[in-house]
């Protein structure tokens, strides 16, 4: 084809999307033939027949059973891509284990080496890549899953389409197709099955689908409430951290000030995202391994504990000397006046400021992701990978829950702050 | 029950008292007058350790405060002093987020770990002595001046102490509330409450006062009965400040 390729970079999930939008011509990234997406794009024929290696640590006991080992009792957890044919397939073959979703496919092997889960399924070509990265893995059990890599195209590009086609055929038929997979050590049996080599019909609908809320509903609902469960976890303790930092650094000795200052430059000057990486993915080279839940509540609260120290600073220094000095005339001990005089009127200064901050990390539990937490953005995102057709109701109902959550929140605050102030 | 001995105090190069040597025995109302920068607030705040100063000894009932002393046996000696001695501020300096008779039994309960039911019985007297029953539910903030300044009177006779310091008790306040605030002390002095005060009001000194003692760039320049010092002064520092304050 006589076609010069410009590469572009977009988040993998996201590639429909930039094709629909016109950012870029054509996704050629691995992206399995789906009806869901055939429906939506046109698919060209076929490059290559993936299969799913399951990949798991090499001194697991009974490991060299594979999937019997696998579905054996205890319940095992299996790492997988976010939105990918694997997790399709564990979902549907697989109800015993517990899937965990990632976002990268070397972070889901990495937890299997760190022992956060037990197993991951992956696409053929990449468990043969990355397997030098990752030593202590082996590949066991018998391939599964058999599916098409496709490359896709706007409907309205027909043309392109049938040109891509036409040269794939020509590639099959050459032999350069098997010589470049040959090379990567991925050449199977399975590129050479003749129904798997054509596309199916992508027409119909497999069946009546359930309606649209009772479809994605429960689970969005579900995913909200994780969302909850972090914001309401984090916060307070981001307060109590932040009230301990602002204490120290005004009232502590004075040789505390500047690491607590750092404390507060590091955090509030890198991104979150960043320290849960860190926390998820680093600390367990220090020998501290946290759960993926216990890791995004500990990532919210110290880095909004940063910012809460800083609010909590400037009520404290808005609260008059006085109010010190009457405390401790009166006979009070330092803390006992902090604890009872000062604080309760710095914490009033500052409810419309952490209020704020309570709504910014209610939102700001989406990017916790990142470390296989599934929240509600997490939810949406695998909802309308496996079902582009809906991105727009779902982005729609996605939002509509975060708003019916945080709504309140700030109603509930304008209340409390007009009755402190009375 | 307070014996101050050579109290001196600088801020940086700033001597503020230079020496002060003065006694209060029990019963006594001493009224400290003199022109402003004279160190009568900052005196007063030595003698509850809300100031340290660098040489000299404040003895209180008993307790020695003495400059540069170990953190753990300053704090408790502080905690001895103030237990026993109580303060009134010119900015009143009342709690906003209690309300009046919290204000008033916040220390008894905390502090004195008083019974509730007794530090409120102790605090609706103490109001009532201060002409304010009304008021006790009401948050501080919505009080006048001088009701503000009587409830603090109120809360500092709320932890039964054996001296009151009044510093500057209503340089803040109108006439008629001076009057209010005025009334009350001149009660308190006549029931024998201990009293040190740092004030401008002269109506007060000559009428509650038994010792009046007038500072003077960091010294007491001189020290008697109201009737000597007022009507007969020594120093032309003291009649100059008199002549002044007249006005």
């Amino acid at each position: 084809m006589p076609i010069e390729a410009r590469f572009a970079q977009g988040p993998w999930e996201k590639l429909p999307d930039l094709l629909s939008t016109g950012r870029i011509d054509v996704v050629l990234d691995g992206y399995e033939w789906m009806p869901e997406r055939a429906r939506l794009m046109r698919a060209s024929l076929p490059y290559y027949i993936y299969e799913l290696q399951l990949l798991a640590r090499s001194d697991t006991p009974g490991v060299e059973r594979g999937w019997n080992w696998l579905m054996a009792e205890p319940r095992k957890k299996i790492g997988v891509l976010g939105g990918s044919a694997a997790e399709r397939w564990l979902a549907e073959h697989c109800t015993k284990a517990e899937l965990v979703s990632y976002d990268g496919v070397t972070n889901a092997m990495g937890d299997v080496v760190l022992g956060r889960v037990d197993a991951t399924l992956q696409d053929l070509p990449i468990a043969i890549t990355y397997a030098r990265d990752f030593p202590a893995l082996r590949a066991t059990g018998e391939l599964v899953g058999p599916g098409r890599y496709v490359a896709y195209v706007r409907r309205a590009d027909e043309d392109f389409g049938a040109a891509i086609d036409r040269a794939i055929l020509a590639l099959r038929a050459n032999g350069t197709l098997e010589s470049i997979f040959k090379r990567y050590g991925c050449w199977t049996k399975a590129q050479q099955d003749p129904v798997l080599l054509a596309l199916p019909a992508a027409g119909a609908e497999d069946g009546p689908e359930p309606a649209f809320l009772a479809r994605y509903g429960p689970r969005l609902l579900e995913a909200a409430g994780m969302t909850v469960l972090l914001s309401i976890a984090a916060f307070p303790l981001a307060i109590a951290l932040g009230i301990l930092v602002a204490l120290g650094r005004r009232y502590g000795p004075r040789w505390l000030a500047w690491p607590l200052g750092l404390y507060v430059e590091v955090l509030r000057g890198t991104p979150l995202m960043l320290q849960l990486f860190v926390i998820f993915y680093v600390l367990p080279s220090a020998g501290i391994r946290l759960d993926a839940f216990f890791a995004a509540v500990l990532g919210l609260a110290v880095n909004y504990s940063a910012y809460e120290a800083e609010i909590y600073r400037a009520g404290l220094q808005a609260v008059p000397a006085g109010q010190m000095e009457a405390a401790l005339a009166l006979g009070m001990s330092r803390g006992l006046a902090l604890r009872r005089i000062v604080l309760p009127q710095a914490v009033r200064i500052v409810i419309p400021a952490t209020t704020n901050d309570f709504i910014a990390l209610f939102k700001d539990t989406s990017v916790c992701s990142v470390i296989t937490v599934v929240e509600l953005t997490k939810r949406y995102n695998i909802a309308a990978m496996s079902h582009p057709a809906d991105v727009l109701p779902l982005a729609v109902l996605a939002g509509v829950l975060y708003l019916a959550m945080s709504w309140p929140l700030a109603l509930l605050s304008a209340r409390l702050e007009r009755r402190l102030h009375a | 029950m307070i014996r101050v001995h050579e109290l001196a105090k600088r801020h940086g190069a700033q001597e503020v008292l230079r020496g002060i040597t003065l006694s209060v025995e029990k019963g006594d109302v001493a009224v400290i007058i003199g022109p402003s920068g004279g160190g009568k607030s900052t005196f007063l705040r030595c003698l509850n350790g809300l100031e340290r100063f660098d040489e000299g000894r404040v003895e209180i009932d008993g307790t020695t405060l003495l400059p540069h002393m170990e953190r753990g046996l300053e704090a408790r000696a502080h905690r001895a002093v103030r237990s026993r001695v109580g303060m009134v501020f010119q900015q009143f300096h009342l709690f906003p987020h209690l309300s009046v008779l919290e204000n008033i039994i916040e220390a008894p309960l905390h502090v004195a770990h008083k019974p509730p039911d007794e530090a409120r019985a102790r605090a609706l007297a103490l109001l009532e002595r201060v002409g304010l029953s009304s008021k006790a539910h009401t948050r501080p903030g919505v009080l006048s001046g001088g009701e503000q300044q009587r409830v603090a009177i109120a809360r500092a006779l709320a932890m039964d102490p054996q001296v009151i310091l009044f510093d500057e008790p209503t340089s803040s306040l109108d006439p008629r509330m001076t009057g209010e605030v005025l009334a009350v002390m001149s009660d308190l002095a006549a029931e024998g409450l201990t009293m040190v005060v740092v004030t401008h009001a002269m109506a007060f000194a000559r009428k509650a006062a038994t010792h009046v003692h007038v500072f003077h760039e960091g010294r007491v320049l001189e020290s008697g009965p109201p009737g000597q010092v007022l009507e007969a002064p020594r120093e032309a520092v003291t009649r100059e400040f008199l002549k002044l304050s007249a006005v």
